[in-house]
């Protein structure tokens, strides 16, 4: 018996509700408004990738990404009890391009606004369940606000296990072995000063860039890269250089297709790298990440990451109501 | 290094709704890299699943691969439409599916759907458990025949046939099939009959095996060693098959038309010796006159006649009523009887009557030609006249091979053979005075003998007959044929144990094949030399298995290593023939004996010594030769060779 059924046996009310796939986190949070200082050159310029120079991929290579889900699975009155499971893994891919996983992690959890729940559910819930993070209760009453916050509760949680992992994963890398991140490498001072980490971010809520440079970054076209300049990134605030990429020509899509933002080591090496790790990932794009709906700017080997986390995750704990979802 | 006693799985079964598990069939994955094939056997324990102590053994017959990607043109927009592209980093993501169909559960009640479990390489004693080998094989007395080696994923188990399925009395018979050259199904015979010679269980009694050769010189070398690797000594003592060639090999071939060189292939000085001649005469042809008649032929009055013959007339004193007396033994004296009796009707009843003895004489005119024709289309097995030399009736000796030549003889002589010494061997099989309890028939190109469709010969009579009732006799029959479905259903439908070499693409499409999977057709398509399936009725499924090459010469081999000998004159053959039998007969003695002597009455008195084997050869042929006789004073023979009344003919027989 799961611990939401000994809730539910305590009084608690069954509840079945997942939020929808794209309520899912926004991986560059990064503050708005952060200015780039431009590092290579003195305007922002795109370069091409040569096409025809054969890629120095590294061997090995590990891959990082997370995964998250919570849902409803209980109701104290309004007080809606999550259930939540976040993950992060490291693939390293071999010499013949086979992935294996190589670092693990995960945590699940409950999310409840202790405060608001009845005394005896309270203790029900702090009895069966090892983990719970707290979530303020001011916003019980408002439903939908309430869910925004358990997002970010559980959107924190897989950050912190990523960064863990990330941390442990660069401290085991061999010495020509490379680690790619699906999103900031910011995240981790260890991490983003590490010489052989790249964060690839994929989207793009937070602009670095202004005017003609700015322009120049979104209007890239496929096989190009724009200068790469410095940035302050996560909450630890640590400068690394980045710089975009444009996978696949976007016309005819939109601006954001195919277009990554690539994060380094601030340092001089990461300038002079730009182009032979961009060329590195501009062949990352083979295999297709497809059936992903990001797959544009998805690499498969991180698309494979996130599968093997689904694959290993619990299935989803919300029992399924018998009438259809409208 | 891998601790062999902890057997490590190799793959896990999967179960959805689409493709759940039933307690017949299961589906499991492996890891890309994996070493069992089609025809691999598995096992799943039950170990995590809730179900410990359930076993369930099975054998793949369908495999799948397939990757994450969507669809191909995925494949196409990363490659950027260039196939040339450089192989991308990262590999995809990639399955092997398999299918496996259940051998056996244990404990096997209640039948219950495969659990879902870890999947493991079979073992000997897992091999032994899945095919219910365990039976025959480890009983007080087992019945267990080797029949090859189950191969895969680099272990090798004997697998094993039940006697009492595959001689009888539970089941019999064995049919292989596959296309010519690449099936190997001469060489499978000849492995399993060394087999059966080594392993037929004490309590069943004796066992020998006549083989038809009816093509070139397939069989006549079972006695002769063959050049044998290492690979193939190993796999005989893993089987525990001594891996000699025959012990005991008699073989029978019918002379040439001469009448005394050998019509076989196997004529080289160093072996002719040991083939013995097979020689009919009358008595013998006639009593199957059944196999010369055409389905046209086939009447109540023809048989009526034969019977007649048969019953009043053959080895006796008769009188033809129109005042001449016979003693019908040969052709010839038969041929006179005829013209005696078609004289006697044209002269003595002045063409008024066409009767004789109630029989018109148009029956008889018809059974003349077909008995009398014989003789001329088989002249060498036939003897006009003259003793026969036939196979050793009552006589057969256990573990040993009696190989009949009839490949250059005439269709209708190979169909008299067949039918007359299968019918002696059912008969002194059912009368338990043949010397040995069961006999292995082998007979080749079934698609020949008995069709699935054309007419009911007396031949595919005779194997109808074999294959519906010989189990009860100890007669079992071994064919073989390039393809099943064309043979009759109930020769290929009786034989309990089918195996399939190498098999032709159209042929799998006929509906015969439908129970197969697409995979294992494919792998049937492709089987390489030495690779068998075998369908057993203990096996609850196809089982492929690896023979090893026979232990006797092949055919071909033999040929080349033995080549025949140009035919001799003919004193040279008959001096051969005599110091055969007593190395101390002199051939210019044996020449001046026959030196001006009709070379009927020397085959006659050759015949005779031959069939007596007396101590004194060269005295015992020449007082059955008798004294010179001027040739000008002899009497003038009739003919050479009965012809037909009238060979050229528009008559319907």
């Amino acid at each position: 018996m799961t611990w939401w059924h000994a809730l539910i046996d305590a009084g608690a009310v069954p509840a079945a509700y997942t939020p929808p796939p794209s309520g899912g986190r926004t991986r560059d949070d990064v503050e708005a408004g952060e200015r780039a200082d431009l590092v290579e050159g003195n305007e922002l310029q795109t370069h091409p990738i040569p096409p025809n120079s054969q890629p120095l991929i590294p061997n090995p290579v590990s891959f990082l990404n997370g995964l998250q889900r919570w849902s409803v699975v209980a109701y104290d009155g309004v007080a809606q009890i999550v259930n939540a499971y976040v993950a992060a893994a490291v693939c390293r891919r071999d010499d013949r391009g086979v992935l294996h996983a190589t670092f693990e992690r995960s945590r699940a959890f409950a999310v409840a606004p202790l405060d608001r729940l009845s005394p005896t559910l309270r203790a029900v819930l702090q009895q069966a369940v090892p983990d719970i993070e707290p979530v303020d209760g001011e916003l019980v009453g408002q439903p939908a606000r309430y869910l925004e916050q358990v997002e970010s509760t559980v959107r924190r949680a897989r950050a912190h296990v990523e960064r863990e992992l990330a941390e442990a994963a660069t401290a085991a890398l061999g010495p020509d072995e490379w680690l790619v991140l699906d999103g900031l490498l910011s995240r981790s001072p260890a991490v983003a000063r590490h010489p052989r980490a790249l964060g690839v971010i994929k989207s793009h809520g937070a602009q670095f860039l202004d005017g003609r440079g700015l322009e120049r970054a979104l209007t890239l076209p496929a096989g190009y890269r724009t200068s790469v300049f410095a940035v302050r990134g996560g909450h630890t605030r640590t400068e690394v250089y980045s710089w975009y990429l444009r996978l696949w020509p976007w016309a005819g899509n939109d601006l954001q297709y195919g277009l990554l933002r690539v994060e380094a080591r601030a340092d001089r090496e990461t300038i002079t790298r730009a182009p032979a790790l961009s060329r590195w990932l501009l062949a990352e794009r083979a295999p297709l990440a497809t059936p992903a709906t990001r797959w544009d700017r998805l690499l498969y080997p991180l698309h494979h990451v996130e599968e093997y986390l689904k694959a290993r995750a619990p299935r989803s704990p919300a029992a399924r109501s018998r009438l259809p979802v409208a | 290094m891998i601790d062999k006693a902890i057997p490590v799985p190799i793959g896990r079964v999967v179960a959805t709704e689409l493709k759940p598990s039933t307690p017949h069939q299961f589906h499991f994955w492996t890891p890309t890299d994996t070493s069992i094939g089609i025809g691999a056997i598995v096992k799943v324990g039950g170990s995590g699943t809730g179900e410990e102590g359930r076993v369930v053994y099975g054998v793949v017959t369908e495999g799948f691969a397939y990757s994450d990607l969507a669809t191909p043109l995925h494949d196409v927009v990363g490659a950027e439409g260039d196939p040339a592209r450089v192989e991308p980093p990262t590999a995809r993501q990639q399955i092997r599916y398999w299918t496996a169909a259940v051998l056996r559960q244990t404990p096997e009640e209640p039948l219950q759907p495969v659990p879902l479990g870890q999947v493991y390489v079979a073992e000997d004693a897992d091999v032994a458990q899945a095919l219910r080998m365990d039976t025959y094989l480890y009983s007080a007395t087992p019945t267990a025949i080797p029949v090859g080696l189950y191969t895969s994923a680099g272990r090798d188990a004997p697998v094993y046939l039940d006697a009492d399925f595959l001689l009888g009395p539970e089941a019999a018979h064995l049919n292989l099939s596959g296309v010519s050259g690449l099936a190997t199904k001469t060489s499978a015979v000849e492995f399993l009959l060394a087999s059966i010679f080594a392993h037929f269980p004490a309590h069943k009694g004796r066992v020998a095996a006549v083989c038809f050769n009816v093509k070139g010189p397939d069989l006549c070398f079972l006695d002769q060693p063959a050049d044998l690797s290492d690979e193939d000594r190993r796999r005989y003592e893993r089987l525990g098959v001594p891996s000699t060639p025959f012990q005991r090999v008699q073989l029978y071939a019918p002379l040439k038309a001469d009448g005394v060189n050998l019509n076989t292939l196997r004529t080289h000085p160093d072996l002719v010796d040991d083939v013995e001649p097979l020689t009919w005469g009358l008595q013998e042809v006639v009593d199957y006159a059944e196999v010369l008649l055409n389905r046209d032929d086939i009447d109540a009055k023809a048989d009526a006649f034969i019977d007649f013959l048969r019953d009043r007339v053959l080895g006796r004193t008769f009188d033809d009523g129109f005042g001449t007396t016979h003693r019908v033994q040969t052709f010839a004296d038969l041929d006179r009887l005829f013209r005696s009796i078609f004289d006697g009707l044209e002269v003595i009843s002045g063409g008024r009557s066409d009767t004789w003895r109630t029989h018109h004489i148009a029956t008889m005119r018809k059974v003349r030609n077909r008995l009398l024709n014989i003789s001329t289309r088989c002249k060498g097995l036939v003897t006009d006249d003259g003793p026969s030399s036939d196979l050793p009736w009552q006589k057969f000796q256990d573990r040993t091979v009696y190989v009949i030549d009839i490949a250059n003889v005439d269709p209708l002589g190979q169909d008299l053979v067949f039918a007359r010494v299968v019918s002696k061997l059912r008969e002194q099989l059912e009368r338990r005075e043949l010397g040995v309890d069961a006999v292995v028939v082998f007979v080749d190109e079934l698609n020949k003998y008995a069709p699935g469709d054309g007419p009911d010969t007396y031949v595919k009579k005779m194997l109808l007959d074999i294959s519906e009732r010989g189990r009860y006799l100890g007669l079992v029959l071994f064919g073989a044929e390039q393809f099943r479905s064309q043979v009759h259903r109930r020769v290929v439908g009786n034989a309990g144990t089918q195996i399939f070499g190498r098999m032709d693409m159209d042929e799998l499409a006929t509906p015969g094949y439908q129970v197969l999977t697409p995979a294992t057709k494919s792998k049937l398509a492709t089987l390489p030399i030495g690779e068998l399936m075998v369908r057993h009725p203990h096996f609850t499924q196809p089982i492929f298995i690896r023979f090893p090459k026979p232990p006797v010469l092949r055919g071909r081999d033999g040929v080349e290593r033995f080549p025949p000998a140009a035919d001799v004159p003919f004193d040279d053959a008959v001096v051969r023939q005599l110091v055969r039998l007593d190395r101390r007969v002199r051939p210019n003695q044996v020449k001046d004996l026959i030196a001006d002597r009709e070379q009927d009455d020397v085959r006659r008195a050759l015949a005779t010594v031959r069939r007596t084997r007396p101590d004194d050869v060269l005295a015992y042929f020449r007082k059955v030769l008798g004294v010179r006789v001027d040739v000008e004073a002899s009497r003038p023979r009739e003919h050479q060779a009965v012809p037909p009344l009238n060979p050229i003919s528009d008559e319907p027989y």
